[in-house]
């Protein structure tokens, strides 16, 4: 009995050490080789996240976290234009994060707040190219017919014609441009990710803005401008990866104000009834959709949202709640989205997607089909029990600006890309763990 | 009836691995885990109440065997590996059988056994944090047996089923404050219920016996649960602390045995179990107080009925001595889009092998040693976490019988 007392504990002392294992392919690149690598593409690529350009964004966009699954392979560099954690915007703000603020009606809640109350003025203005070149060469608002135009970082070509982005990180802000910067780091692998940033541009303005014409030269046209992206990247024999632009209208910054969230009690149904008497408006006790401006709605040039139509994140919502915005003070076009833009970004989007594949298919570049990714967080998705979606906040995908994804929804836009590169190059780059990147951050 | 009074208030711990655990004798367990038609010890009473009546002796025994459970889990496409940091389970049994006087046909017994439980524990923020940190199930079944020969060829038996149960499940919430935290989420509770274990015993011929048995399904309720959320303070009105209901159905078994005794020193067992898994469907959590952000949960686990067949052969080298040696087929009740990490199971192959030592005409020892490892690639339609399980399981026991005077 002593004996098998005995045999007990060594059998015991065995096993306690005695985890299962797994044999693991090693990692490789395959036919692609991103030692000298270089990501182009607008405000997403750049690390542009949360209102701001920032460090935190930078760091977790999903450009910097392909490059860090491919330090699991291999040593590589991946040099970014970096900012500082409070950042800065074109209007000077510094990055949203969540805390709380007071309405203008006193009630303090949970909401994105700036982190600093101005941005990091030493951020624009100054140009760091003696810290180049930049393998993230991602611009934010970067408009694609003027990636390869010189001036493009000099403030002398005017407003429209320069960004203050590029600036900081070009080469030459009078005579460099993008595309040619990107050619002097003789890249080996690229990343596209282009004509989403344009229609972005066009629809956060509220369709006040423009979007490059589908067909015309380099540019002027994105067929053009894109072709000619695509022929210089590829000349060199360097392999590279394009992504399809999603349904941007599915993003929160378009989702999160119903058109109809206009909730009246009698007396204001009265007041407002009053107000709008012989416009063709009338409101009701309950929900009612907001008031916008019309130049094609005469004789009062006001007419009530329809169902579908889009209300802005960029609103004022204090206006809206205290100042009669969208009743007695109508939307202005900047912060609507009409049925006509939803259905032009739309059919834009088509547009620029067709011509995407076309051209990757004749330059032999991959293609990852972001707009199919997006498609599928709009539906709602789990990922390793996480529950994501195109929800304001709660979806838990989107960084706080609505527009951009935070550094989870990245790390999985960036396992897209390397789901497309592992398929197209025979590689085997390990996935990044979406888990290990933050979601939305709560005080 | 003092002796065996003694031993059920014995501290014991009830830890256990495996949801289902099959580990309720030494002689079976060296023998594949077959055994309902061949009556040698007091853990009849567990695998053939019927069979309790040819037993001749009274006897007590006590049988523990500490389980040594690890899994791995490999993520697909990240190469994120998480291994279990699962305690040691210690399934035990004791068994206590009596003859009345004047009556050598009518038997008394007590059973006390943990057939269910599983204690599984993940590495700190493993992949499936937000699916499963921590499973703690134990379950008692206290068994009183009555057990009659019909005729010198027929026995029947019937065991009274009280059950308590205890669980305590963890998770981390994808929810995280300003130092990077994720909240975390307890559940806990206990629950009870109540069943039958029923069988039939026919000694056919001097060679061969044949038995039939069925233990109910027991649903284990838990009605006062404590739920402890614990998440960043602006989002503490979102996830109050309080009560939950839930119900865990530990399924039926029935069983077909026969055993085979071509000469005085060698036995051959084989049973086959059916267990009604089916009665797993969903796995509800109902809360107390419901906000926008905790809602009553139902996981879907879809478990299929299963079937297990176990072969074992014994052998009496002297009079003192006997070696065991078997095996167990068993395949798995969950599906592949199910397959959770709190029970990563497949279909297994069990490697057994035992020894029984007669120390005196009054004390005996069995002893066992059971090996398994299984593997499952699957992706969960719920939490969409998707890798590779691969599970081994070591486990030594170790069994003092008692024969009364």
């Amino acid at each position: 009995m002593k004996n098998s007392i005995y045999l007990i504990a060594a059998i015991s002392l065995i096993t306690i050490s005695c985890k299962p294992k797994f044999k693991i392919e090693d990692p490789s690149f395959g036919e692609m080789n991103p030692s000298s690598y270089v990501a182009l593409g607008g405000s997403s690529t750049s690390g542009y996240s949360d209102g701001a350009y920032h460090l935190d964004g930078q760091e977790n966009s999903y450009v910097a976290i392909l490059a860090k699954q491919f330090e699991e392979v291999a040593a590589t560099s991946f040099n970014q234009p970096l900012a500082s954690a409070t950042g800065i915007n074109l209007d000077g703000n510094s990055r949203l994060i969540m805390g709380y603020k007071t309405d203008c009606k006193g009630v303090n809640s949970l909401s994105p707040v700036r982190v600093a109350i101005n941005g990091d003025n030493t951020i624009l203005g100054a140009n760091i190219y003696s810290s180049g070149p930049f393998n993230n060469i991602g611009v934010p608002d970067l408009d694609i017919t003027k990636i390869n135009t010189p001036g493009y970082g000099n403030s002398a070509s005017g407003t429209g014609n320069y960004n203050e982005f590029y600036s900081r990180m070009a080469s030459d802000e009078v005579n460099g441009t993008i595309l040619g910067d990107a050619l002097t780091q003789n890249p080996t692998f690229f990343t596209v990710r282009l004509g989403e940033q344009d229609i972005l541009t066009y629809a956060s303005s509220g369709g006040t803005k423009s979007m490059p014409a589908t067909n015309g030269a380099a540019g002027t046209g994105f067929d053009g401008s894109l072709d000619e992206v695509l022929s210089v990247m590829s000349g060199t024999g360097s392999k590279g990866v394009i992504a399809t632009i999603p349904d941007v209208t599915n993003f929160p910054f378009f989702n999160t104000i119903p058109f109809d969230g206009l909730v009246l009690d009698a007396s204001q149904v009265t007041t407002l009834n009053a107000v709008f008497n012989g416009t063709g408006v009338s409101f009701q006790v309950g929900k009612n959709p907001f008031i916008m401006l019309d130049p094609n709605s005469p004789p009062s040039f006001v007419r009530q949202m329809l169902p579908g139509e889009k209300i802005l994140l960029s609103i004022p919502l204090d206006s809206v709640k205290c100042l009669g915005m969208g009743t007695i003070n109508p939307f202005s076009d900047k912060y609507v989205l009409t049925l006509e833009e939803i259905d032009s970004i739309q059919t834009k989007t088509n547009e620029y997607n067709t011509i995407i594949r076309q051209q990757a298919g004749n330059y032999g570049i991959a293609v990852v089909d972001l707009a199919e990714f997006y498609s599928s967080l709009k539906a709602g998705t789990v990922y390793n029990g996480i529950s994501l979606s195109t929800e304001f906040v709660s979806g838990g995908a989107f960084s706080l600006d609505g527009l951009n994804l935070n550094p989870r929804g990245q790390s999985m836009v960036a396992n897209k890309f390397l789901e497309a590169i592992n398929k197209t190059f025979n590689a085997n780059i390990p996935f990044a763990s979406s888990i290990k990147y933050p979601g939305i951050i709560f005080p | 009836m003092h002796k065996l009074l003694l031993f059920l208030i014995l501290p014991i711990q009830l830890l256990s691995q495996g949801y289902q655990v099959n580990l309720q004798g030494q002689v079976s367990q060296g023998m594949g885990g077959a055994g309902s038609a061949l009556m040698q010890d007091g853990s009849a009473l567990f695998f053939n109440p019927g069979g309790a009546s040819f037993i001749h002796k009274n006897e007590i025994s006590l049988n523990v065997t500490p389980t040594f459970g690890n899994s791995t889990f490999l993520e697909n496409n990240t190469n994120s590996i998480a291994h279990t940091t699962s305690p040691v389970g210690t399934p035990f049994s004791a068994y206590g059988i009596f003859q009345i006087k004047d009556s050598s046909k009518l038997k008394l017994g007590m059973a006390i056994y943990t057939p269910f439980g599983s204690t599984v524990e993940w590495e700190d923020e493993w992949a499936g944090r937000f699916a499963l940190t921590r499973l703690k199930l134990l379950s008692i079944f206290f068994q009183p047996t009555v057990s009659y020969r019909l005729t010198d060829k027929i026995g029947i038996g019937a065991g009274f089923i009280y059950s308590y149960g205890k669980v305590n499940l963890q998770k981390d919430l994808p929810i995280q404050d300003a130092s990077g935290e994720y909240g975390h989420a307890e559940l806990d509770g206990s629950g009870n219920g109540i069943g039958f274990n029923v069988g039939l015993f026919l000694d056919l011929t001097k060679h061969v016996n044949f038995a039939i048995t069925y233990r109910s399904k027991i649903d284990m309720k838990v009605d006062k649960g404590i739920a402890t959320f614990t998440v960043p303070s602006s989002l503490e009105d979102k996830f109050p602390s309080g009560n939950f209901s839930s119900s865990l159905p530990l399924p039926s078994v029935f069983t077909f045995g026969l055993g085979i005794t071509p000469n005085d020193k060698l036995s051959i067992a084989f049973d086959g179990n059916y267990t009604d898994w089916t009665a797993y469907d969903t796995l509800s959590f109902d809360y107390e107080n419901n906000t926008e952000s905790l809602d009553d949960t139902k996981s879907p686990r879809k478990y299929v009925g299963s079937i297990a067949a176990r072969l074992g052969v014994q052998y009496k080298a002297t009079d003192k001595i006997t070696g065991r040696i078997g095996f167990t087929y068993a395949l798995s009740p969950v599906i592949d889009r199910y397959i959770t990490p709190e029970t990563p199971d497949a279909n297994r192959l069990n490697w057994t092998i035992g020894m029984g030592y007669k120390i005196s005409d009054q004390f005996s020892v069995d002893a066992s040693l059971l090996f398994t490892q299984f593997k499952r690639e699957a992706t969960n339609e719920e939490t969409g976490l998707s890798g590779t399980y691969k599970t081994r399981v070591w486990a030594p026991g170790i069994q003092i019988n008692y024969t009364l005077k």
